[in-house]
């Protein structure tokens, strides 16, 4: 389904500050495979998730998804592969402070075409899922961390996505809070969606819906290890 | 149903929720631009209507006034010029006046008095407008004047109820009753003025028999105008010609360039508060910044986030620019737009109460709307259509 092939990324180009953020990166993932991207800060995990989910166009090589060459899209079309095709879920949440979870939840349908009506029951459905249902009318700034993470999941689920993309997930979770979320990681995995997980907390590695760990490096992938999932 | 769409319209459901839940970021940007429709539209409802109430005034007076001048300075007017006027073909209505300043010497103040020939047609139709409650033929036969609103207020003041008496040149005194106060819409013209019958004004002027301060006539046909003012000036080597047209231009000018002054602060201020807005938007509010990114990385696309911006905006312009024309509106025409008023009206040696008559320009209104809008869009979208082209996930650091 995803195909990274010879891509590389480099900041500042053409400056004295230039610096390769990643180098050659070849990756390929299934449709409905989890896999997870390890390593520590600054080796290039983020950056991969960035070009895989459009956010950002590669300084080289090609990233295809489903046959669609995605690292060339025009903004216009980019934004709606976004809104169509990616779940993202962000280390620091990124949601809008001033507003509800409910309202969170709607922003990536407000120009889908669909109505009010027909957003808040699709963001109904999400909420339940993340188990955030209950705290629909609060004030995103008034949720714990936990509850936070619950309202990007469901932000991330309410257009039905193929693949799910999550950077750094539990970074700002409690243990508990972080078993929880990798408990709805599980009930997507096994819904057939595509997840991407960069991350290097340990509790991941081992678990039973992995089909991939890879490790990176400065830039590069160092280490491909089959993980636990063995159905492909 | 159409209404029904537009409630169930996703984008607008979503802009009102922004608008509404984010007021503490808008209501900054809606006071300042409140208060700078306010101004503006304030300057340019007085200077409207004073504008439209002198030139009102205006229609009903004489083409021509002339007067004698002798070594570039005024001197009284010969009577008889008006048999030799009236001689010219073309000249019609020719009316002799007296007016001058009355100095009241005890408390510093002058009023403006004004000896008008009531039988006169021409004067009469100028001051119909100011005494239409007047009964002229008790007015006449008793030796009364009308007052403005000003030297009403300054008269009463000083104990003068009902007569004032004036000091004539001989040093004698002459008693006048105050018969009626003129209307206070015509404030502007009528606030320091006293009118009273020819004779009267002659008398307290110390004039002879023979001399009025000036002459006025009208000429019906404007192709004339050059040609009498040629006549005159052969007929009379000692004559000042001042032509309506000259002083029509000149009060346009005046307010003209009273309410450019302000227009020109208006600019120096819109400018800075452009700039402020603009800089708000660009760099320094780092939530705009984190929002745009936030939306930009879950599906919008450039166009749905200047759409959004575009959108917000003309709500916080339409808003602000509706509540500043309307405070403007009850300012000027409700409550007389204190303050203000006085550097408009200042000069006038009695304090001038002046009820202004509402104008309202379209034209200027919808000026007034785009000077003020475009920028402000701009000021809004130009920062938010960089941060959008910016990478989201460098907008939302």
């Amino acid at each position: 389904m995803i195909s990274v092939e010879n891509v590389s990324k480099v900041f500042n180009e053409g400056t004295a500050q230039a610096f390769e953020a990643l180098h050659a990166v070849e990756l390929e993932v299934s449709k409905g495979e989890t896999i997870i991207l390890s390593g520590v800060s600054g080796s290039g995990k983020s950056t991969l998730l960035s070009l895989i989910a459009a956010l950002d166009k590669p300084s080289s090589g090609k990233i295809t998804i489903g046959g669609e060459l995605v690292s060339k899209l025009p903004d216009l079309h980019a934004s709606a592969y976004r809104a169509k095709s990616i779940g993202f879920i962000f280390q620091h949440f990124n949601l809008l402070e001033s507003l509800s979870v409910e309202e969170n939840v709607i922003a990536p349908l407000i120009n889908s075409g669909l109505d009010i009506v027909t957003i808040k029951e699709m963001a109904a459905k999400s909420m339940d899922r993340a188990a955030i249902s209950h705290k629909a009318s609060q004030q995103v700034k008034e949720l714990s961390g936990g509850e936070k993470q619950r309202c990007a999941i469901a932000r991330a689920l309410v257009h039905e996505p193929e693949l799910i993309i999550c950077d750094e997930p539990t970074a700002n979770l409690d243990r508990a809070n972080s078993l929880k979320f990798i408990e709805i990681l599980q009930s997507l995995y096994e819904r057939g969606k595509t997840i991407i997980v960069a991350t290097h907390d340990p509790l991941f590695e081992s678990l039973p819906f992995v089909g991939k760990v890879v490790h990176m490096e400065d830039g590069i992938i160092v280490n491909r290890e089959q993980g636990a999932d063995q159905s492909e | 149903m159409p209404g029904n769409m537009i409630m169930k319209n996703a984008f607008l459901h979503f802009l009102t929720l922004l608008l509404f839940k984010q007021k503490g970021k808008h209501i900054g940007a809606v006071l300042i631009s409140v208060i700078i429709i306010f101004l503006l539209s304030s300057v340019l409802f007085i200077s409207s209507s004073l504008q439209k109430t002198l030139l009102d005034t205006l229609e009903y007076q004489s083409d021509f006034t002339v007067s004698r001048v002798q070594a570039g300075k005024s001197v009284t007017t010969p009577v008889d010029w008006v048999d030799k006027i009236i001689e010219i073909n073309g000249v019609t209505k020719v009316a002799p006046r007296i007016y001058g300043r009355y100095f009241f010497a005890p408390r510093e103040e002058s009023f403006l008095l004004f000896g008008v020939d009531f039988f006169d047609e021409q004067s009469s139709k100028v001051f119909e407008s100011l005494v239409k409650e007047v009964d002229l033929k008790s007015f006449l036969t008793t030796e009364s004047m009308l007052v403005g609103s000003g030297v009403r207020s300054f008269l009463s003041k000083h104990y003068y109820k009902e007569n004032f008496s004036f000091k004539t040149p001989k040093g004698s005194f002459k008693k006048v009753k105050i018969e009626e106060v003129l209307p206070s819409q015509s404030g502007l013209i009528s606030n320091d003025l006293i009118l009273m019958p020819i004779d009267l004004s002659r008398e307290i002027f110390g004039l002879e028999e023979n001399e009025v301060t000036d002459i006025t006539f009208n000429v019906p046909n404007d192709a004339e105008w050059d040609n009498i003012i040629a006549k005159l000036h052969l007929l009379f080597y000692d004559i000042r010609v001042v032509e309506k047209r000259e002083i029509k231009k000149a009060y346009e000018n005046l307010y003209n360039y009273k309410g450019g002054l302000f227009l020109i602060l208006y600019l120096v201020t819109i400018v800075t508060f452009m700039l402020i807005l603009y800089q708000r938007y660009s760099m320094v509010y780092s939530t705009e910044r984190k929002e745009i990114g936030i939306l930009r990385a879950v599906g919008w696309s450039i166009k749905d986030i200047l759409k959004l911006k575009f959108y917000e905006t003309v709500v916080v312009v339409f808003v602000s620019y509706i509540v500043g024309v309307v405070l403007a509106y009850l300012y000027v025409f409700i409550f007389d737009a204190p303050i203000l008023s006085q550097i408009f009206l200042g000069g006038a040696n009695l304090t001038n109460h002046v009820t202004f008559v509402p104008v309202l320009k379209f034209g200027l209104l919808g000026s007034i709307f785009l000077f003020y809008a475009i920028p402000f869009l701009a000021a809004v979208l130009i920062p938010a259509w960089k941060i959008a082209v910016t990478p989201p996930k460098e907008a939302m650091l």
